[in-house]
This record gives structure tokens, C-alpha cells and sequence, in this order.
């Protein structure tokens, strides 16, 4: 049997499958020829881009009023400032030009026809508006700064302010105290030597944040974990900024692509109690973390929340564009001009994809077989609420903790208990004693009790094989410095945190015969 | 280098590395983590009543080998008090599943368990060979898959037990979770998880390797030395399926907690209630008996595409009205036998479930 010729056989060359279901015209007018095809359906340019803002206002406009369901026709009035998170890759940029055209520049494009000119729609909704950017290059080596490049990406968009922040902040108490809240906690670490996480302090005092960055990067596990602990670092100072901005929402540029990926690399790292934080979040700072009045007091006079009361300030994340894919981002930005500075993958020498990685090379493979996958992983996950009991919120990421976990952890993989001594099945002695989850007889502190599992597994789940550190001649160091909100919680004694049985971790203090009687005196005897 | 010694009797030589944990173990501390994990799994689900008659459907296939193993071996150690049967379907594949009832066989006589063997022929009237001719290499996977389940449960019948147990491991299960958020099956979603599914109309069904790690049932098999039958399936496999599985082992490989934190995952989530009201009620087949989301159950809509030359008339809509519009199925049409739950009364000990402290 030979190859099949095409030029002489039309039967050699397989058929082309087609990209649309019926024509090449735009299903919305009809007559024009279409430009895009977005999920076998054809559009033209003129009828996509109010599609895109209406897909986009659709999604956000919801969620500005502080009542979410509330009437929204008549006016949009939210509680506080917006902060937009920008990455510099093609989801944020699209969602920082959509929503100046739409609600600063008040684009009459993107406005739709009916209302008149007084209509309340056409008012400004958010007083001030902010771009957040953070910096990872100090992450990884060889990395490019793109700070100065953002910069001027920023700067093509009047009327908004720019916040650039580094990745080592999170670990920097200078910022801390810029924020508005107290940095005076003692020197404490976590040891990320073995699974047992145990709160020691800093022998060397603390480091400076670059180096407390690297050295926390370098003793993690996985790749993976230091992918997702990027991440983490880089949401928790856009929440911080948010509160810090007066701002009520945090607006973030995750495409319907990009939430599948997040879905599914959430759900692989034992994340789907918090299935629901990945679409849509409210975020309450803790109450030790939260700003200083006075410093607050301060932003309240020019913000939007002039009058209110702070202390029960929440930032809602909203994702804009979950209802908008990669492509159709894609065709925005090359429509509109939009120079998009772009990012550079997070890799050093050695390093093996993690799991976050893998989910977006699999689901973008995937899509091209299966066209509707992401947009049906979104909806199923849409439909998913969490189960089980809330135990505060993790220390580390911020977001709730299922109650349990650690029980579970233990009764499903036994890790430290010996063996019974072997009996023989057939010689008719008594069982050996059934095993129960073993109890916490190690009484020294330990992080363990305030992280959420994904938390929990990131810091302790190891590879098969070594893994090479993005800084191999960064400092090892026994015990690490923690992000300084954590360390705020740990220093404020984790207080709010209801898990375990709300001990005190930090504080270890001898118990007078007093205050002894006191707990049991409903029991004693009179003399 | 000096040997390593067990991390967990910090005794004898270590000369494995688990799976699940990574941490370097000695063989007998191997087995018993092993077998202890499934016990747990067992007490914390409260799957089991002393006097309950149980079957282990055995394909010959690794997972089910070592379960029957870990089954017979957890019932004395424990004092479980099950009377264990093995069940075993014979899908009618020639040269895939020959080989593999003679390790169910082989068991049958190492374990002193009864055995009974169903086949689809007996059943439906169909093999899976004969299946395939008719249909063709493709979607023959979903005949399988609805005829086995059915066989299943009409076997256990026939043995008259109370639960049936599977070889269903920590693997497969988080697949099926990838699988079914990926395909939208929010159904399957909602369920694939729980250790025990019943429903009012079917035995009890569970799966005491819900955390086992495949490799460390590999692990277990070559350890005792028990050999079973590794064979693929001669038909083409579900390409879907196929996805999900080469990504889990992917994710493993990156972090080999990945299983069991996808599992978590499934764990920590449940449908929505104002979902869960848009569910289709479950409800009893008109013809065989069987447990149904329609009128007719899957079976015997498939069953009736093939009596009629219609095969694909329940693996798509379109073809099920074509079905539908050809008229109403003929008198004389091969039925499956009418479905009836266990119900001879049997004297049962009024014990408590087996629990830790047996």
C-alpha cells in the first residue's frame, strides 16, 4: 500500500472539517461576512464588539452594588473604590480597556442605545480608580523587570492611579506599615523541613524581604507549590491594596479560558471547598491585619465610603470576563490596538511544569477536540457549593477552611504509626487494636491547624524526585519567614481563628492553682 | 550509602517507597499500612453488619484480585463476620476475558469462596462480540459499561447478598472526578465520590479502595505474590476516558498527592440545592424491573436498538426518536428478565454495624 497522491487523488487528502455550523455570514446581521468564530457560530467585527461589552457588563454590573440582586437598572453605586489587577498579559489588559472605555472614558461604543443622554448609566460609577501591578521578576532568575513597561501601558488611560508593588513585599513590614497596620510582631518562621510545620522563630533576626522571598521559594517542595504560592502572595497583596485604596472591588482580568484552567488545577490541588472563591469572592480582612483607624479615617474623607464605618469593609473579586474566552480577549485586543506587554513563563534550570502548568497545556488541548470544554467546566463548577463545616480562614491564603481536614488527612494515609506485633489470622487470638487517627501528642506549635488543606498540601506534598530551586545559592535556612499577614495573625495569637478548638498557639503560659480552680471549681467538694 | 531504615517501625530495611506518601517503608509495615487504610475506610464509611452477605466482583483483574485478598484477609483479622462470595461477569470478549476467569477461578478455590459467573449472553442474549459486529468498534464502550453495571446487580441476586463490593481505586475515582466536571455530568459529579451508593431499588454498593493508590495495589499484589490479568481491552477504549487518565498521570507525576487531593476535592463539594431540584427523579423501568431515569432503562433501550437493528438508539437523542418514530417496539422483542432485589428473609444477628472497636 503506498501514500495516497492528492494531486492525482481527491480521496488521499482528508476533508477538512469545517469551523462553523452553517455559514460564513455573521449570525447576528446576517449580511455582513463574518470575521471571528467563536464556538462554531460566525461573527462580523461591528456586531462583536458591543456582543464582547454586553457579555462584560452582563457579568460585572451585577455584583457592584453592595446587595448584589438589588434594582441596578436606574444607578450603580458602589461602596467603595475599584482596584483592577494587572499582570500585563492579555486578560487584564482587555479587562483594563474595557473598563475605561466603559465607565471612564464613557465610550458612547460601548454604551447601549436606549436610555437617552441623563441616563444615570452614563455617570461615572467608580469616583477613583486604580491599576495594581505586581512584579515577580526577583521570583525566578533572569527575568525581566516589566515595571516601567507597565507603567507606560498604564499611562495610554487617563484618570487612573498606578500602584506598582514586587512579589517580596509580602514579606517586606515597611509595607506592612505603609497599608496602615502595626508590623511590631516578634521574629517567628515556619519549619518547611518536614510535614510537621512547626512555629520556631528566626534565629538571624528577620531577613530583608528579597531574601526572605527566596529562601521561603527555595524550601518549598514542588514546583507546583511554588507556582501556587505565587499566586497566593500576589492575590493577598491586591486584596491588601484594595483596603488600603479605599476600594470596595478588586476586579480581575481571568478570561473563561483561564477560570477553567484555575478550576481544574484548584480542584487537582485539593481546593474544591473553595470551588466557589475561584468565580467570585468576598473578602473580609481579619481583624488583628485590619488598618488602624486613623490611617483609614484619612482615604475615607476623599472615597466613596466618606461617613461609613471601616471596620466591616469587605473587597468583592469580581472576574469580568469569566463569560469571554482566550480568543474572543484575543480578537478585542488586536481590534482595539491594545499593546500588550505580555509575561514570561515562571521557570528556572531543572524545573518540571507543575500542576498548574499541565491543567492549562491539557484544557487548551483538550479545547481544540472538545470546543465547548471550558465553557463547560465553568458551568459545572458553577453549580458546586462547598460541603462540610467552616473552620476560620487560613492563615496563609485567606480563604475558608474546611473543618476536619487533618483527620481525614490521617485516617486516609498513615504516616507515623508502628505496626502491632504480627498475629496470626488463624491461630484465634484476639484482633490486634483497631487504629484510630492518632492524636496530637507533639505539643509544640505548629502552622498545620491554621491552613486550609490546598495550603496545608502545597507547603508539606513532596515529589517523587529532588526538586531544583529556582536560587540553589540562596541561603538554606531551617526555618523560614512567613508572609507578613500571616505573621500578623500568628503574632495577634491566630485570634479569631475557631480551629483547632481555638487554642492559643503562640502563648504557652504556666496555669496558676487559681486559675485551675476556677475551670473546675464547678466540680469540687465544699471542705 | 548505608541502608535507609523503615520510617515507620525505624527498624527493618526499608526497600519500598510509598506511593501515597513518599516515605520509605519496609515490606511488612507496607502491608500493614495498607490493609489499615482499608480497614479504616471500612469502620469511619460503617459499610459493613456482622452476618452480611457480601459479594466482590471480580474481573481477574489486579484490583479486584487484591481486594478479594485484603477482603478475606481484613474479615478473620477483624472479626468483620461477612460471608464473602465472589461475582464475576463474562462480557463475552473473546481472548480478553478467557484468561482472567481462570484467576477468578483460581481464587474461587484459594480463598474458599462460592463463585458465580453471569454472562451477557445468559443475560441479554447479546455477547460483546456480537455486539461489536453489529455497531462497530465505536460507543460499544456504553453497552459495556450499562449492561455490566445491571449484571452486576442481577448477579448478586441470583446469590441472594446484601452488598456488592468493587475494585474501584483512589485513581480511578478522581479521574471520574476530572471526567465528569469536564463533561459537564453533574449528576455523576454529585455522587462519584461517596464510598456507598443505594438506591431504593438496588443493592448496596461500595468501594473499600477509595484511597488506595493503582501503584500501590500493583505494590501489594507483587509483594504477596498473587497474579491476575492485566489486559486491555480488546475494543476501542473510551477516548474521553483516555484524556483524563494520561492528565491524572501527569498531575501524579508532578505531585503524586494529586490523587487523593482531587478526591478531597470531590469530598469538600456538593450540587447546589436549587440544582439538585432540576435532577430528574429516579424511578423503576417499565419493562425489566431495573432502577431508570426514563420510562425505559438504559439496558433495556439499548437492548431494544439491537434486537432492531437500531444500535445507537440510547446513545443519542436523535437516534432514540428515530427509534421512537419507527414505531412501537415489536411483541415478540428479547426482554431482560425482570429485576428483583434480594428479598428472601434471612436471620441476621441484630448486631451493629462493624466498627473500630471490634
Amino acid at each position: 500500500m503506498s501514500c495516497g497522491n492528492p494531486t492525482t487523488e481527491p480521496d488521499a487528502l482528508m476533508q477538512r472539517r469545517k469551523k462553523y455550523d452553517k455559514t460564513k455570514n455573521c449570525v447576528k446581521c446576517k449580511d455582513t461576512q463574518g470575521n471571528i468564530v467563536i464556538r462554531h457560530a460566525v461573527y462580523c467585527k461591528n456586531c462583536f464588539i458591543p456582543l464582547l461589552v454586553h457579555k462584560f457588563r452582563r457579568t460585572l454590573e451585577p455584583s457592584v452594588n453592595p446587595k448584589p440582586d438589588g434594582p441596578r437598572r436606574t444607578a450603580l453605586k458602589p461602596a467603595g473604590n475599584l482596584l483592577v489587577g494587572l499582570s500585563g498579559g492579555l486578560g487584564s489588559s482587555v479587562l483594563l480597556d474595557l473598563i475605561y472605555k466603559c465607565y471612564i472614558a464613557l465610550d458612547k461604543s460601548t454604551m447601549p442605545a436606549e436610555g437617552g443622554r441623563d441616563h444615570p448609566r452614563h455617570e461615572r460609577v467608580w469616583k477613583k480608580v486604580t491599576v495594581c501591578y505586581v512584579e515577580v521578576c526577583d521570583a525566578f532568575p533572569g527575568m525581566k523587570d516589566r515595571t516601567e513597561e507597565i507603567a507606560r501601558f498604564v499611562s495610554r488611560y487617563d484618570e487612573l492611579d498606578f500602584v506598582p508593588l514586587r512579589i517580596q513585599d509580602a514579606f517586606d513590614r515597611t509595607w506592612w506599615e505603609k497599608t496602615g497596620r502595626k508590623a511590631s510582631f516578634s521574629d517567628m518562621g515556619v519549619s518547611l523541613s518536614d510535614e510537621s510545620l512547626l512555629i520556631e522563630s528566626l534565629s538571624a533576626g528577620h531577613p530583608d524581604p528579597l531574601t526572605a522571598l527566596r529562601t521561603y521559594l527555595s524550601s518549598l517542595p514542588t514546583p507546583t507549590a511554588i507556582h501556587t504560592s505565587i499566586q497566593i502572595l500576589t492575590r493577598v497583596l491586591l486584596l491588601h491594596t484594595a483596603l488600603q485604596t479605599s476600594s470596595s472591588h478588586l476586579l480581575l482580568g481571568t478570561s473563561l479560558t483561564s477560570l477553567a484552567v484555575s478550576l481544574i488545577s484548584g480542584v487537582a490541588q485539593g481546593a474544591g471547598f473553595n470551588v466557589r472563591e475561584e468565580t467570585m469572592e468576598e473578602w473580609t480582612p481579619d481583624p488583628e491585619t485590619r488598618p488602624t483607624p486613623d490611617v483609614v479615617l484619612d482615604d475615607v474623607k476623599d472615597g466613596a465610603d466618606k461617613g461609613k464605618k471601616q471596620l466591616k469593609r469587605t473587597v468583592r473579586v469580581v472576574r469580568p470576563l469569566r463569560d469571554i474566552g482566550m480568543k474572543e480577549c484575543a480578537a478585542w485586543a488586536w481590534w482595539s490596538h491594545i499593546p500588550i506587554v505580555g509575561k514570561e513563563k515562571w521557570v528556572w534550570p531543572g524545573a518540571k511544569p507543575g500542576i498548574g502548568t499541565l491543567t492549562k497545556d491539557f484544557i487548551l488541548g483538550l479545547e481544540q477536540d472538545y470546543p465547548s470544554t471550558v465553557s463547560t467546566i465553568v458551568r459545572t463548577c458553577g453549580k458546586l457549593a462547598p460541603k462540610g463545616e467552616v473552620s476560620g480562614k487560613c492563615i496563609l491564603c485567606g480563604r475558608p477552611a474546611q473543618r476536619g481536614v487533618q483527620e481525614w488527612k490521617a485516617r486516609i494515609s498513615i504516616r507515623s504509626q508502628p505496626p502491632p506485633p504480627p498475629a496470626d489470622p488463624t491461630d484465634g487470638s484476639a484482633p490486634p487494636v483497631p487504629v484510630v487517627p492518632e492524636s496530637k501528642s507533639d505539643t509544640r506549635p505548629s502552622l498545620t491547624p491554621y491552613l486550609c488543606y490546598p495550603c496545608h498540601t502545597t507547603l508539606t506534598s513532596r515529589s517523587a524526585r529532588p526538586v531544583p530551586s529556582p536560587w540553589p545559592n540562596a541561603a538554606q535556612a531551617s526555618v523560614v519567614a512567613l508572609p507578613v499577614w500571616t505573621e500578623a495573625r500568628l503574632g495577634a495569637g491566630a485570634g479569631g481563628e475557631p480551629s483547632p478548638a481555638d487554642e492559643e498557639i503562640m502563648v504557652a503560659k504556666k496555669m496558676g492553682q487559681a486559675e485551675m480552680k476556677g475551670i473546675v471549681n464547678e466540680f469540687l467538694l465544699d471542705d | 550509602m548505608p541502608p535507609r531504615t523503615c520510617a515507620l517501625c525505624n527498624d527493618a530495611r526499608a526497600i519500598l517507597k510509598r506511593p501515597k506518601t513518599g516515605q520509605q517503608i519496609c515490606k511488612e509495615c507496607f502491608f500493614y499500612v495498607f490493609e489499615t487504610e482499608v480497614h479504616n475506610t471500612i469502620t469511619e464509611a460503617r459499610l459493613f453488619k456482622p452476618g452480611d452477605r457480601v459479594a466482590i466482583g471480580a474481573s481477574g483483574g489486579k484490583d479486584s484480585t487484591v481486594l478479594a485478598h485484603v477482603m478475606k484477609t481484613l474479615n478473620e483479622r477483624y472479626k468483620y463476620g461477612l460471608e464473602l462470595f465472589l461475582l464475576s461477569i463474562d462480557e463475552g470478549i473473546t481472548g480478553y476475558r478467557d484468561d482472567s476467569l481462570e484467576t477468578v477461578k483460581r481464587n474461587q478455590q484459594q480463598y474458599d469462596m462460592p463463585l458465580k459467573i453471569l454472562s451477557y449472553d445468559e443475560l441479554y442474549g447479546w455477547t460483546m462480540d456480537a455486539i461489536v459486529a453489529q455497531i462497530g468498534k465505536k460507543n460499544n464502550c456504553t453497552f459495556c459499561g450499562v449492561f455490566r453495571r445491571q449484571a452486576l446487580d442481577r448477579g448478586a441476586a441470583i446469590l441472594n447478598v446484601d452488598h456488592i463490593v468493587t475494585g474501584h481505586n483512589a485513581d480511578d475515582i478522581a479521574e471520574t472526578v476530572l471526567m465528569n466536571i469536564m463533561r459537564g455530568d453533574i449528576a455523576r459529579l454529585g455522587r462519584c465520590t461517596s464510598i456507598c451508593t443505594q438506591g431504593e431499588d438496588t443493592i448496596k454498593r461500595s468501594k473499600p479502595f477509595k484511597y488506595a493508590y493503582e501503584k500501590e495495589i500493583v505494590m501489594y499484589a507483587y509483594f504477596k505474590k498473587l497474579d491476575y490479568f492485566s489486559t486491555e481491552c480488546i475494543y476501542s477504549p473510551d477516548a474521553y476516558r483516555g484524556h483524563a487518565r494520561a492528565f491524572l498521570k501527569d498531575l501524579e507525576a508532578a505531585r503524586p498527592s494529586a490523587i487523593i487531593d482531587i478526591i478531597h476535592s470531590g469530598e469538600a463539594f456538593e450540587i447546589k440545592e436549587d440544582v439538585k431540584a432540576t435532577q430528574k427523579i429516579q424511578q423503576t423501568c417499565r419493562r425489566c424491573g431495573y432502577m431508570s431515569s426514563n420510562e425505559l432503562c438504559k439496558a433495556c433501550t439499548l437492548l431494544e436498538g439491537l434486537e432492531r437493528g437500531m444500535a445507537t438508539a440510547a446513545v443519542t437523542d436523535r437516534a432514540r426518536k428515530r427509534l421512537d418514530a419507527d414505531g412501537p417496539a415489536p411483541e415478540n422483542l428479547r426482554t431482560i428478565p425482570m429485576f428483583q432485589l434480594p428479598s428472601a428473609p434471612r436471620q441476621k444477628p441484630t448486631t451493629t454495624a462493624v466498627e473500630g472497636t471490634t
